[in-house]
């Protein structure tokens, strides 16, 4: 029988089409014939233990349940029949006799599953006259909150773990009435997408813990949005309650993000009510900062532009975060322009601009990366850059795909894959030997020395069928992104894959669809590599946001003028800026993101910006106005919106680079440092949601190296050393690591203590402190 | 006549060796296979022919169960036996392998040609130390001899076997929480379809059969299916071993053709205890409906002969009761173990074993209330036939047995608060 | 004719000592009146006045913070704000009714699960600003004290019909 046959079924007197072989409660739930369930979860294997959704089924004696059941020609199903019902009731009561019945205090109360059915089908007085289960509280951890007495024994949050997240970090202990749901051994949930299982829970054991008892489903408004950290461009549902942001939901979007986000999307806007927030202008006269209105603050700000401009346009550049919106960005440039300077930029973390590239797609769509046979990932730690992507990837290698990483420390995985792991130098003679193993040859190439593996890669990339080659955050700030870039394209020309790109953040494609990335004025090293008078930042803390952020320091100090828009004030902006506009957050402002697809979403603000703070495209609007840029005179974000995409002549499409020179100019000898941006340190927002920051995965600056460089060094794990790097330097912990290899040193940046360093990749030399 | 075909060797000195085994003219059956080359759908045949039921309680044909199987599907196939042997007041698959392990390897080794398997596991009670110990130094003396292993005796059919014991779960009984427990995971039942004969172990075809089951083959196959079946009577072929216990005189294992009146077994175990007349009967382990003694004693030891009477053989552990016994405290007991060995996965069970017991308890203890009868009618429907595997009727039968020969008694006890029978 | 019996009628003062009459009737009759405020009318105890917050017998305030008053409330005069208290218990952080919305309807005092939010037998009571016609949670609770030995009374008293 093949898959598609097409067969007949009679649902309560309805005759249904359906695919054989398909579960009956998937054609009953296409057909909006409502079975009661509660184990059943579409995206989660079928364990049929909850047996609520049991019917009738002709010619079967006993009621069996529609999650587990497949369709055959001529079945008759009857869902409502005094068997289904008696059945479906018969479950209802078991359920509710161990269950503590305390909705008023659950904050599931309002949207349980477990609520709704016991309408339908549950009793008014219980029969269960004896002692009910309880469990006492478990920590798992910051973001979770648990309540096991609740349970109802589904295991989706089990299976999630084992089939989703790819760790089995909840399990069921125990036999009969005496199994829980728990750790086993207390342990914090430390998968980058444990949130979810809030989600899949149908009852109010697990649930929200940062807004754990502060709304109840009845009082929130529900808006849509798009998630501001990663290139997936995850659709969100935000929940309100009197103009807060209350929690994040996923919203299901088969093409993108299914229907997960990662932790980081659904907690990171607990940093819109961090204590930093700026909700007034803020200017500074002889070095103290004061609070004004906006008006002073613009004019100011023109002023101080006006100023360090002079008569030469190319004397001032911005810098904008890759998190902005495509309007902000697009205005930005179209201000700069005005101003007669070319010098935009939002790729802060590249540590290369030789050569050229196209506009950095995924290169396929989302959803093509499940039905992968074939991958090679260049510097890319994926699962803590862009959880989703991993997801999507690790479904792909459940399959049976083959995953081959190229990594300057060896990858947590959650699947099997092959990792090539060697110093930053090694990295590129490991591509080098892949493209030589494949045939290529050329300068870089023909030195190589190829070895069982790189042949093996060579193989497995052209043999299998569909397949890509990725670069990721590491790659791009890998001081040699450009000989990265151009061996993965020759591997991924000679084996017929897709070149494709995990762009860093939410509008890195966007950046450059609106010539804020890759125009033609100064890029972002070079902007501060020699210096201008005047600087724009946008969104941008300069002691966390930049490549190399000693070099950022000092060059904005250096500068005559720095106007900064950011919702925080931080210590280092506080430093190098001249004045600090407010301007509005994550869920504050509508605005536009070009996923990596290349999906141009567009959402509303949610929530009024915070004090005074104004959407950041406004701000720069009455900025054009002020300094006499033309055609200035927008009244809506839509407006700049259509400008900018009729501006934007890119297309999706094939990616492709052009190498510039072929020096290779990572250190082959010594220690090089390779600087990961961790998980929860990518942008302002996120460094500053609280329960992120106390997940195992917010971890805090320190070295990394392996236990042979330790000994070398004469230092022991815990130990305090000076990490020097050029002319800067800063102290931290030595944390020795056996994922390590020989001549790299793992120092991750965007953390307070490695702002004080140099670029993310470099030479650096470690000393007893 | 008794003791014909799995305890045929008890009347010598150390069965269990493998001397004594061949000297008997074990392991020739097997021999004659290997060397003849018999084509294994006439071993299924003889099977089929044979009448064997499952001897693990559901009784189903065995000869059907193994051509289920698809012999010729590429990949790894297995024959598993199950010696988990947790049905309260069983105790004959202990006896087998302690005295008789050697037929049992026999078996299994001709199931595994039969289905084209290489590979055995004997999934054995964790409480079970002693045979197991002895089961594994069968298994040495027969790799030993070359019964196990690679190219036995020369044939090139290749079959291992190994042990594995269990951690004491009465599920883990359930074919599929079996398999479960092999892989290495939580003893919990599979939902089915699929079948273990097309997703066993490891995913793999899968033959389960009782130890008993898989002990009869070697004999069957030597005196012929016919010669097995007319041991018995029509739709229960062959003889089975009963466990018999309770309050009689001499408790034990006994190995009679099935279709044997009940009376015939009770003066086989020696006959009530001096001064006490039998009240109540459950035939087939803790499981199956109870049944009155009087009805009993007109009743034959067969599969048909016990379903017509309301109850089933199961497996053959048959439990006597004197009339001192409380049937109350009976089924406390009983639904207490329900109540501890469920394995939690599905809700009826996981739910409705506890309440089970706690109702009853309840009862015993005095705190009864009128409609807790009712309510304990109503349970069992709620829970039988509604659980992934048998165990939710497994504790829904006995309660329903219980209230349908001595609803009184029950009554009595909350009503009065105390016991009718004065215990 | 008629002009005669109207004479006399006037004469003799005829209507007023009817009217006179009526009224001495009332004098000696039973009274109805109460002489508020030295005197008070008899209240039920499903009276609904202001209203209090209770607590239980060991001091620990009743309110879970399950917010049905305030869902359940037509006039939206409850406002209720809620987080983990250090224990980890449920509590409320801000409970505040304002009393000109209030139409004394009694929904809240029905949808409470754990008989928190209730309304008392108090109805005298004045403003001198409009700030005090929000009651707060502090406020609610010292009623509560104030009032529990009459409002357990006068729950236990209406037990059977809810």
């Amino acid at each position: 029988m093949s898959d598609d046959q097409m067969v007949t079924i009679e649902v309560d007197g309805r005759k249904l089409e359906a695919k054989a072989g398909e579960l009956l409660i998937e054609v009953t739930d296409a057909a909006g014939i409502n079975i009661p369930r509660f184990c059943y979860h579409k995206k989660l294997s079928v364990s049929a233990n909850c047996r609520m959704c049991l019917v009738e089924v002709s010619k079967v004696p006993k009621p069996i349940p529609a999650c587990a059941t497949t369709v055959n020609n001529g079945m008759q199903v009857f869902t409502r029949s005094p068997l289904a019902l008696a059945a479906q009731k018969g479950t209802m009561e078991f359920l509710l006799i161990n269950h503590p019945l305390d909705c008023p205090i659950c904050d599931q109360g309002g949207e349980c599953e477990l609520q709704d059915v016991a309408v339908g089908y549950g009793s008014d007085v219980s029969r269960f006259v004896e002692g009910k289960r309880v469990i006492p509280e478990r920590n798992i951890g910051p973001l979770i909150a648990t309540d096991f007495t609740r349970c109802i024994h589904c295991t989706r949050c089990v299976r999630f773990g084992a089939e989703i997240a790819g760790i089995r970090e909840l399990g069921a202990t125990g036999r009969g009435e005496h199994m829980e749901i728990g750790t086993y051994v207390e342990k914090s949930i430390d998968s980058e997408l444990s949130g979810n299982i809030i989600d899949v829970c149908p009852v109010g054991s697990l649930t929200s813990k940062p807004a754990r008892y502060q709304a109840r489903a009845w009082e929130l408004v529900q808006r849509e949005a798009v998630a501001p950290h990663d290139s997936v461009g995850s659709n969100l549902h935000i929940h309100l309650r009197r103009n807060q942001v209350m929690r994040v939901h996923p919203k299901d979007n088969e093409s993108v993000n299914e229907c997960w986000i990662s932790d980081r999307d659904r907690f990171s806007y607990l940093g819109l009510y961090s204590e930093d927030r700026v909700t007034r202008p803020l200017i500074k006269t002889e070095g103290q900062w004061k609070e004004c209105d906006w008006q002073e603050a613009l004019d100011f700000a023109a002023q101080g532009m006006k100023k360090a401009r002079g008569g030469d346009g190319d004397q001032i550049g911005a810098l904008v975060s890759p998190t902005a919106t495509l309007e902000e960005m697009y205005l930005t440039r179209k201000l700069m322009g005005g101003l007669g300077s070319r010098n935009v930029d939002s790729r802060l973390r590249q540590g290369d601009f030789r050569g050229e590239e196209s506009a950095p797609w995924l290169g396929q769509s989302i959803a093509d990366l499940d039905n992968l046979n074939g991958v090679l990932l260049i510097g890319s730690n994926v699962r803590k850059e862009q959880p989703i992507f991993a997801h999507r990837l690790r479904k792909a290698a459940m399959e049976g795909a083959w995953v081959g990483f190229v990594t300057p420390f060896e990858l947590d995985m959650n699947y099997r894959a092959e990792q090539l792991v060697s110093s930053p130098a090694g990295m590129i003679s490991d591509l080098a030997a892949v493209a030589k193993a494949l045939g290529l040859s050329g300068s870089l190439v023909d030195d190589a020395e190829v070895s069982d593996v790189h042949q093996r890669v060579a193989e497995k990339l052209k043999t299998a069928e569909k397949t890509t080659v990725l670069l990721g955050n590491l790659a791009v700030a890998h001081m040699d992104y450009s000989l990265l870039r151009h061996l993965g394209a020759l591997i991924a020309d000679a084996t017929d894959s897709v070149l494709g790109f995990l762009p860093e953040a939410a509008n890195s494609v966007g950046a450059r669809l609106v010539g804020v990335a890759g125009g033609d004025g100064l890029d972002s090293l070079a902007m501060l590599n020699s210096p201008r008078k005047g600087y724009l930042l946008l969104g941008v803390e300069p002691d966390w946001d930049f490549w190399n952020p000693s070099l950022a320091r000092q060059s904005l100090s250096e500068a005559e003028f720095v106007v900064a828009l950011s919702a925080y004030r931080s210590a280092s902006l506080e430093e190098n800026a001249d004045v600090i506009l407010p301007v509005a957050g994550f869920t504050e402002s509508s605005g536009t993101y070009v996923n990596a697809e290349g999906i141009w979403q567009s959402f509303n603000g949610s929530v009024k910006p915070m004090g005074e703070a104004r959407p950041a495209w406004k701000v720069l609007r009455v900025l054009g106005n002020l300094l006499d840029v033309a055609d200035f005179e927008y009244n809506s974000s839509s407006q700049v919106l259509e400008e900018a995409r009729d501006s934007s002549t890119i297309q999706p499409g094939g990616n492709s680079s052009t190498p510039g020179e072929l020096n290779v100019r990572t250190p082959a000898a010594g220690l090089v440092r390779a600087g990961d941006v961790p998980l929860y340190a990518s942008d302002a927002l996120v460094r500053r949601s609280n329960p992120l920051q106390k997940t195992n995965d917010a971890i805090s600056a320190a070295v990394h190296v392996n236990p042979q460089v330790a000994k070398d060094g004469g230092f022991s794990a815990g130990d305090q050393v000076m990490v020097k790097q050029g002319n800067t330097g800063a102290t931290m912990a030595l944390v020795i690591d056996e994922a390590i290899p020989d001549g790299c040193a793992r120092i991750p940046a965007a953390l307070s203590g490695t702002g004080e360093l140099g670029g993310q990749f470099g030479e650096v030399t470690l000393e007893k402190a | 006549m008794a003791n014909e075909v799995c305890l045929r060797n008890l009347d010598q000195d150390r069965p269990w060796l493998l001397k004594r085994y061949q000297a008997a003219g074990g392991y020739e059956v097997l021999s004659r296979i290997l060397k003849e080359n018999t084509p294994p759908d006439e071993i299924i045949e003889e099977v089929k022919a044979s009448g064997l039921r499952g001897r693990g309680g559901a009784g189903f044909p065995t000869g059907l169960k193994w051509s289920f199987i698809a012999r010729n599907a590429p990949g790894q196939k297995y024959v598993v036996c199950n010696s988990d042997e947790g049905e309260p007041g069983t105790f004959k698959d202990r006896d087998i392998l302690r005295y008789n392990p050697h037929q049992l390897i026999e078996g299994m080794i001709i199931a595994g040609y039969a289905i084209g398997a290489t590979v055995g596991y004997n999934y054995i009670r964790g409480e079970f130390w002693e045979p197991y110990r002895r089961f594994e130094d069968a298994l040495e003396e027969a790799r030993a001899a070359g019964f196990l292993g690679k190219n036995l005796l020369g044939s090139g059919f290749d079959f291992q076997l190994h042990s594995h014991l269990g951690a004491g779960a009465y599920i883990c009984g359930e074919e599929t929480a079996l398999l479960e427990s092999i892989e290495g995971k939580k003893g919990q039942p599979r939902y089915k379809p699929p079948f273990p004969a097309h997703f066993g172990l490891y995913g793999r075809p899968t033959i389960i059969n009782n130890t008993e089951s898989l002990a009869s083959i070697p004999v069957i196959l030597e005196k012929g299916g016919s010669w097995f079946k007319k041991l018995g009577v029509e739709n229960s072929g062959g003889s089975k071993l009963f466990s018999i216990s309770g309050h009689i005189n001499n408790p034990g294992v006994f190995e009679i053709p099935l279709g044997t009146p009940f009376s015939e077994l009770l003066e086989m175990a020696g006959g009530m205890k001096e001064g006490s007349k039998m009240k109540a009967v459950i035939p087939g382990g803790s499981s199956a409906p109870v049944i009155p003694g009087d009805q009993m004693m007109d009743l034959t030891m067969d599969y048909d002969a016990i379903a017509k009477a309301g109850s089933m053989l199961g497996s053959g552990a048959v439990i006597v009761m004197d009339d001192s016994t409380c049937m109350v405290k009976v089924l406390e007991r009983m639904s207490y173990f329900y109540h501890e060995e469920s394995c939690g996965q599905c809700t009826p069970c996981r739910e409705g074993t506890g309440w089970l017991y706690r109702v009853v308890s309840r009862i015993e203890n005095g705190k009864g209330r009128p409609e807790d009868l009712a309510l304990l009618d109503d349970m069992t429907v709620k829970i039988a036939g509604r659980t992934i595997c048998a165990l939710g009727d497994a504790a829904a039968m006995p309660v329903q047995g219980m209230l349908k020969h001595y609803r009184d008694e029950f009554e009595y006890h909350i009503e009065h608060k105390r016991c009718m029978t004065g215990g | 004719m008629k002009a005669l019996r109207d004479y006399v009628k006037s004469l003799f003062l005829l209507e007023l000592m009817k009217g006179l009459g009526l009224t001495g009737r009332y004098l000696f009759k039973k009274k109805f009146t109460v002489q508020y405020p030295e005197e008070k009318a008899p209240i039920s105890s499903r009276f609904r006045g202001v209203h209090a917050l209770r607590r239980y017998p060991n001091g620990e305030e009743r309110c879970i913070a399950c917010k049905l008053c305030e869902a359940t409330c037509p006039a939206l005069a409850i406002t209720i704000e809620a987080e983990p208290r250090d224990d980890g218990s449920r509590r409320t952080t801000r409970y505040d009714i304002d009393l000109f919305k209030c139409i004394f309807c009694g929904y809240c005092q029905e949808a409470c699960p754990v008989d928190a939010i209730v309304e008392t037998r108090i109805y005298e009571y004045s403003f001198e600003n409009r700030q005090e016609a929000v009651l707060t949670k502090e406020k609610l609770l010292a009623i509560g004290d104030k009032c529990e030995a009459q409002l357990a009374a006068d729950i236990s008293a209406q037990a059977d019909y809810r």
